[in-house]
């Protein structure tokens, strides 16, 4: 080492002692590493398999089988898309509240959604009412190219951070007016409205493609009733409503 | 007590009566505020809960009689102190329960339950302080008993009063604190001659609290699944203005992102404008529209509301529960000659009047526009015009309201009211009513079932031929016409459906895949409901649909009403048990309150037997006795009200009609009975006169209410007084006759009888409304009168 003088090398043993001290701290540091990797590993396990039963018993059992769709829902992981007092609950068959007024869906309703628009790899999808962030990973995860627009700034915030620090780096969060969409990169594949008002805003049926598909939830934040599917064919524009159940259609008692 | 000098005893009943008159307005204060923080069945069922702070302070004088008898002339102002300190400040520190808690998480987050438990601890502690003040001051002089309850109701009566006019001028927050005012008074009022030293420390910190919570309140808390709040979440929204009133608060809201159009075509393309809303209570009320005369167009042309409109041009226009006036403005844009706009929230007209008027046109002052401050039954009974077209307020919201509003009356929907309405029509009239689509599908096949059953008692034998409905993605219109609609008309309806992309559902000559050309469903019985619905067989769908669908009656004027408990396990099957309280959860809520109040005040009733003896005296007299007194008397005041919102045509004017009048005619009646000589038989007497007199009324008084209804509204209110006070009068004799009674048998069980009252008293605000549902207001009236029959059948268990 440059500078390094004969005095210096000298004086050497005498720093054995502290070093020796030192040894315990380190190898519980280790120790500590070791375990925690090996906990955050086990931990990671447990969610990948509550991630797996909820695709087996709340998605796959209710008819979704698109292969992207499953995939997606099996890879993105909802524990850290919810506040954390949800995280036990994260992978519950229900919806969670996330502040504001606003819910994280429950599974069976955002693999529903992605579903309906079919996203394919290289489609622009336009989301309106990005929430925790949850809807837009799995769009994403299909390799589609997300755009989504929080009007709560605060959640748009956090979900951009979430989603950055997850690697979703293919969705683009914008916070603003959902109503005015995102002209800037229109028309879109598809458009999926996680946050139904009361009318469907014209900017946005003409920043969807024709042909393309648009799909609203209808129902209280706790209890979506309906799916509303919008499918835009030239001048005539079509809806379908669609229930998310897997008992559909509705009968009387027996 | 004969010590006790007159002027002692006089400024006592005077505390009673400031102590009652502070429970009663902090009561009604507290509903109101949390109505406006949560839900309105919300702050029913804390209030439920905490008003058996009556009956658990039966049961502690009871367990301790002694005790406090020996320290009264110190408890009785340290206990009002107390409810002062504590009606003042619990609205705050329950904010750290509800900064955190929602009534709509209830059925979602188990933690919310015991937020909830704390909740209902905390607010029943000044009732509870309270109540064990009016209880000891009744042990305490039981032989003056009828002054003494009549003291209780005649404050009872002024707190309902109190409470209305403070209402109107403070703000929510600061209304607690206010009502602790009287309570403080009724403390001063009684302060001892000694042990002040405790006493003046306790007074001063109540007051110290009360004055604080008046100047400086708490924030109030909304919860963020309200309307009010999730509009306010908007970027740069704001109060623009707001208004106190005994109706509710009236906030208007303003934001860049806030636009309304319900159920808008798809074949609008212009900007959907921004708008300042209205909001009541927290609930959405409707929106500002700014109108124009000049206007050849309007929002409502692209909604299935406009159906009338696509068939004529009427000319004469009755607008029921007009809101902000989008119909009013509708309709005066489709070129309607004279408009009557009945909305009955004057608070809300008020509003509009002073400060939007310019922004709205001056549409409400408009030559052709006449607005009316009525419930629509009640400008309907006294209006003698007929009208071309006839608009109902839309029903339900778009998404649903989880049920919140299940058990609101709504009077201007039972077939009663319809039927009134086609009275109204011209010969070729329309009548005409919106709803949200939903599903399960409820709204839309009540209403058509409605509508049919107003057909059939109008003598129409088909009824399809006056029936047109259409349908878009989101709403559907109903229009009954008088007269059957023309090849014209028809023509008409299927051209307005093609140009805004709807289709029709109910028209006369209806083709095959008509219904489902623009708006596809998944689950198309609806459709085959429908046509059953008009088909002879509705009886049959109306018993195996597994909601109720059965048209509301002024009886069970429930329209938004649809559980049905026997479904339950089906629905549960269906949609998982986690989602079913949302479909209806203002029942939920009110089942839930009923069982938890059962369960406390069923502990609270056995508790003193552990101290006061299971087998000694008689105690299913007493049971039996007080029981029948408390569910009775409640009963009778939540069937009143009822049957006098339609009479007097406001509903906050009517439930203070009637609960003042009872309250105050019963003191009277109760004042009265302590002059009267007392003997064995007499409680059971007046019990069995009042069970009579209510059979009586149970029968009488709604056609007298019928045929008087046409009245002025002098004449209306003096035939309120009239008829409120031969029942209420009778009904203050029984409670003070027979505590005397008891008291002569066994003294120590007063206390005990006295929170037996209380106990019941609360189960039957429940009970009241579950009775309404289940079986109609009449039956709670002659259950009333039952209640009654018990307590004079007491005599035969002594």
């Amino acid at each position: 080492m440059p500078g390094t003088s004969a005095a210096n090398i000298e004086n050497r043993p005498q720093r054995v002692l502290p070093k020796i001290l030192f040894l315990p701290f380190a190898l519980a540091f280790l120790l500590l590493l070791f375990t925690g990797n090996a906990l955050a590993e086990e931990e990671a396990l447990i969610y990948k398999n509550a991630r797996d039963r909820m695709v087996r018993t709340q998605i796959k059992s209710r008819g979704i089988s698109d292969p992207a769709t499953l995939r997606a829902m099996e890879s993105v992981p909802r524990h850290l898309f919810v506040p954390e007092t949800s995280v036990p609950d994260a992978y519950d068959d229900r919806p969670l509240p996330i502040g504001y007024g606003q819910t994280i869906s429950q599974p069976y309703i955002v693999a529903y959604m992605t579903e309906i628009v079919q996203p394919k790899p290289q489609q622009r999808i336009l989301e309106i009412g990005t929430g925790s962030g949850y809807q837009a990973a799995i769009l994403a995860e299909t390799g589609v190219s997300v755009y989504t627009i929080e009007i709560i700034p605060e959640l748009a915030k956090n979900a951009s951070e979430r989603l950055r620090r997850l690697g979703y780096g293919r969705v683009q969060v914008k916070s603003g007016d959902g109503y005015f969409g995102w002209e800037k990169h229109a028309p879109y594949d598809a458009i999926v409205v996680t946050a139904a008002a009361e009318y469907i805003p014209p900017p946005l049926l003409v920043q969807l493609k024709d042909g393309g598909r648009m799909v609203i939830p209808v129902g209280s934040p706790f209890f979506v009733q309906t799916l509303m599917l919008v499918e835009k064919h030239g001048k005539e524009t079509g809806t379908r409503s669609l229930m998310p159940v897997r008992f559909v259609p509705f009968r009387r008692a027996e | 007590m004969n010590q006790t000098s007159a002027a002692a005893l006089n400024r006592l009943h005077l505390s009673v009566a400031l102590l009652s008159i502070a429970i009663i307005a902090f009561q009604l204060v507290l509903i109101h505020v949390l109505s406006i923080t949560q839900w309105h069945y919300f702050a029913y069922m804390v209030i439920s809960v905490a008003l058996l702070g009556f009956g658990a302070a039966g049961t502690l004088i009871a367990l301790a009689r002694g005790w406090f008898l020996e320290r009264s002339s110190f408890l009785l102002p340290l206990l009002m102190f107390g409810s002062a300190a504590a009606m003042a400040t619990v609205v705050g520190i329950t904010q750290a329960v509800f900064g955190g808690f929602d009534s709509l998480l209830l059925f979602v987050d188990p933690s919310q339950v015991w937020r909830l438990l704390l909740a209902n601890l905390l607010f029943s502690t000044p009732f509870f302080l309270g109540a064990l003040a009016i209880g000891l001051i009744f042990v305490q002089h039981v032989d003056q008993i009828g002054t003494f309850y009549f003291a209780n109701l005649l404050g009872s009566g002024l707190g309902g009063i109190v409470a209305i006019i403070i209402l109107g001028l403070l703000s929510p927050q600061q209304l607690p604190a206010v009502t602790a005012v009287f309570s403080l008074a009724a403390g001063f009022l009684i302060l001892p001659n000694r042990r002040l030293r405790w006493l003046i420390p306790a007074a001063f910190l109540a007051c110290a609290l009360t004055a604080f919570n008046i100047v400086r309140p708490v924030y109030l808390s909304i919860s963020e699944y309200k309307d009010l709040q999730r509009t306010l979440n908007l970027p740069d929204a704001g109060i623009v203005a707001q208004r106190n009133s005994p109706y509710g608060l009236v906030q208007v809201v303003s934001a860049p992102a806030l636009r309304h159009a319900p159920g808008i075509s798809l074949t609008y393309s212009r900007e959907i404008p921004v708008r300042e809303a209205v909001f009541s209570n927290g609930n959405w009320f409707g929106a500002i529209s700014e109108w124009s005369a000049a206007n050849t167009e309007h929002l409502l042309d692209y909604t299935t509301g406009a159906l009338p409109y696509a068939m004529a041009t009427p000319n004469d226009v009755l607008v029921l529960r007009a809101g902000t006036g989008m119909d009013v403005s509708h309709a005066l844009t489709r070129g309607a000659r004279r408009i009557v706009a009945v909305e009955p929230h004057s608070t809300v007209l008020d509003l509009l009047d002073e400060q939007y008027s310019k922004t709205m046109g001056g549409l409400f002052r408009h030559p052709a526009v006449t607005v009316v401050p009525l419930e629509p039954r009640t400008y309907l009974a006294t209006d003698s015009s007929h009208y071309d077209l006839i608009i109902l307020p839309m029903v339900g919201v778009f998404g649903g309201t989880a049920g919140l509003f299940a058990l609101q009356e709504q009077n201007t929907f039972t077939r009663e009211a319809l039927s009134e309405m086609w009275r109204h029509l011209t010969p070729d009239g329309i009548l005409c009513a919106s709803a949200w689509l939903d599903y399960p599908a409820r709204n839309p096949l009540r209403l058509a079932a409605t509508m049919v059953e107003t057909l059939a008692e109008a003598g129409i034998d088909n009824p399809a031929a006056h029936l047109a409905a259409v349908r878009s993605w989101g709403t559907i219109t109903f229009c009954v016409k008088r007269s059957p609609f023309t090849p014209v008309e028809i023509r008409n309806v299927r051209e307005f459906c093609r140009q805004m992309l709807f289709d029709p559902v109910l028209l006369p000559d209806l083709k095959p895949g008509e219904r489902e050309h623009y708006n596809l469903l998944e689950d198309r019985s609806i459709f085959t409901y429908m046509d059953q619905i008009l088909s002879p067989a509705r009886q049959e769908l109306y018993k195996t649909y597994d909601f109720r669908l059965q048209p509301a009656t002024d009886n069970r004027p429930f329209f938004s009403q649809f559980l049905r408990w026997q479904s339950l396990p089906h629905l549960i099957r269906l949609f998982g048990e986690r989602a079913v309280p949302f479909i209806e959860m203002g029942y939920f809520i009110v089942i839930i309150t009923f069982f938890q109040t059962a369960a406390a005040a069923l502990v609270l009733i056995i508790l003193p037997l552990f101290r006061l003896g299971w087998r000694s005296g008689n105690r299913l007299w007493t049971l039996m006795y007080f029981s029948g007194l408390g569910v009775g008397f409640m009963l009778v005041e939540i069937v009143l009200i009822h049957c006098f919102v339609l009479y007097l045509g406001h509903p906050v004017y009517a439930a203070a009609a009637v609960i003042c009048a009872m309250l105050i005619f019963s003191g009277i009646g109760s004042y009265t009975s302590s002059c009267m000589p007392i003997h064995e038989a007499t409680p059971y007497r007046a019990a069995g006169l009042v069970a009579l007199m209510l059979l009586l009324y149970a029968f009488l008084l709604p056609p007298i209410l019928q045929h008087t209804i046409t009245f002025s509204m002098g004449w209306k209110i003096i035939f309120t007084m009239v008829l409120l006070a031969l029942p209420s009068f009778a009904m203050g004799f029984p409670f003070p006759l027979g505590l005397q009674l008891l008291a002569r048998r066994s003294e120590a069980d007063v206390p005990w009888a006295w929170g037996i009252n209380g106990c019941l008293s609360v189960l039957s605000t429940a009970l009241a409304t579950i009775i309404a549902v289940e079986a109609g207001f009449a039956a709670v009236f002659l259950l009333a009168s039952a209640a009654y029959v018990i307590a004079a059948l007491a005599e035969f268990w002594t």
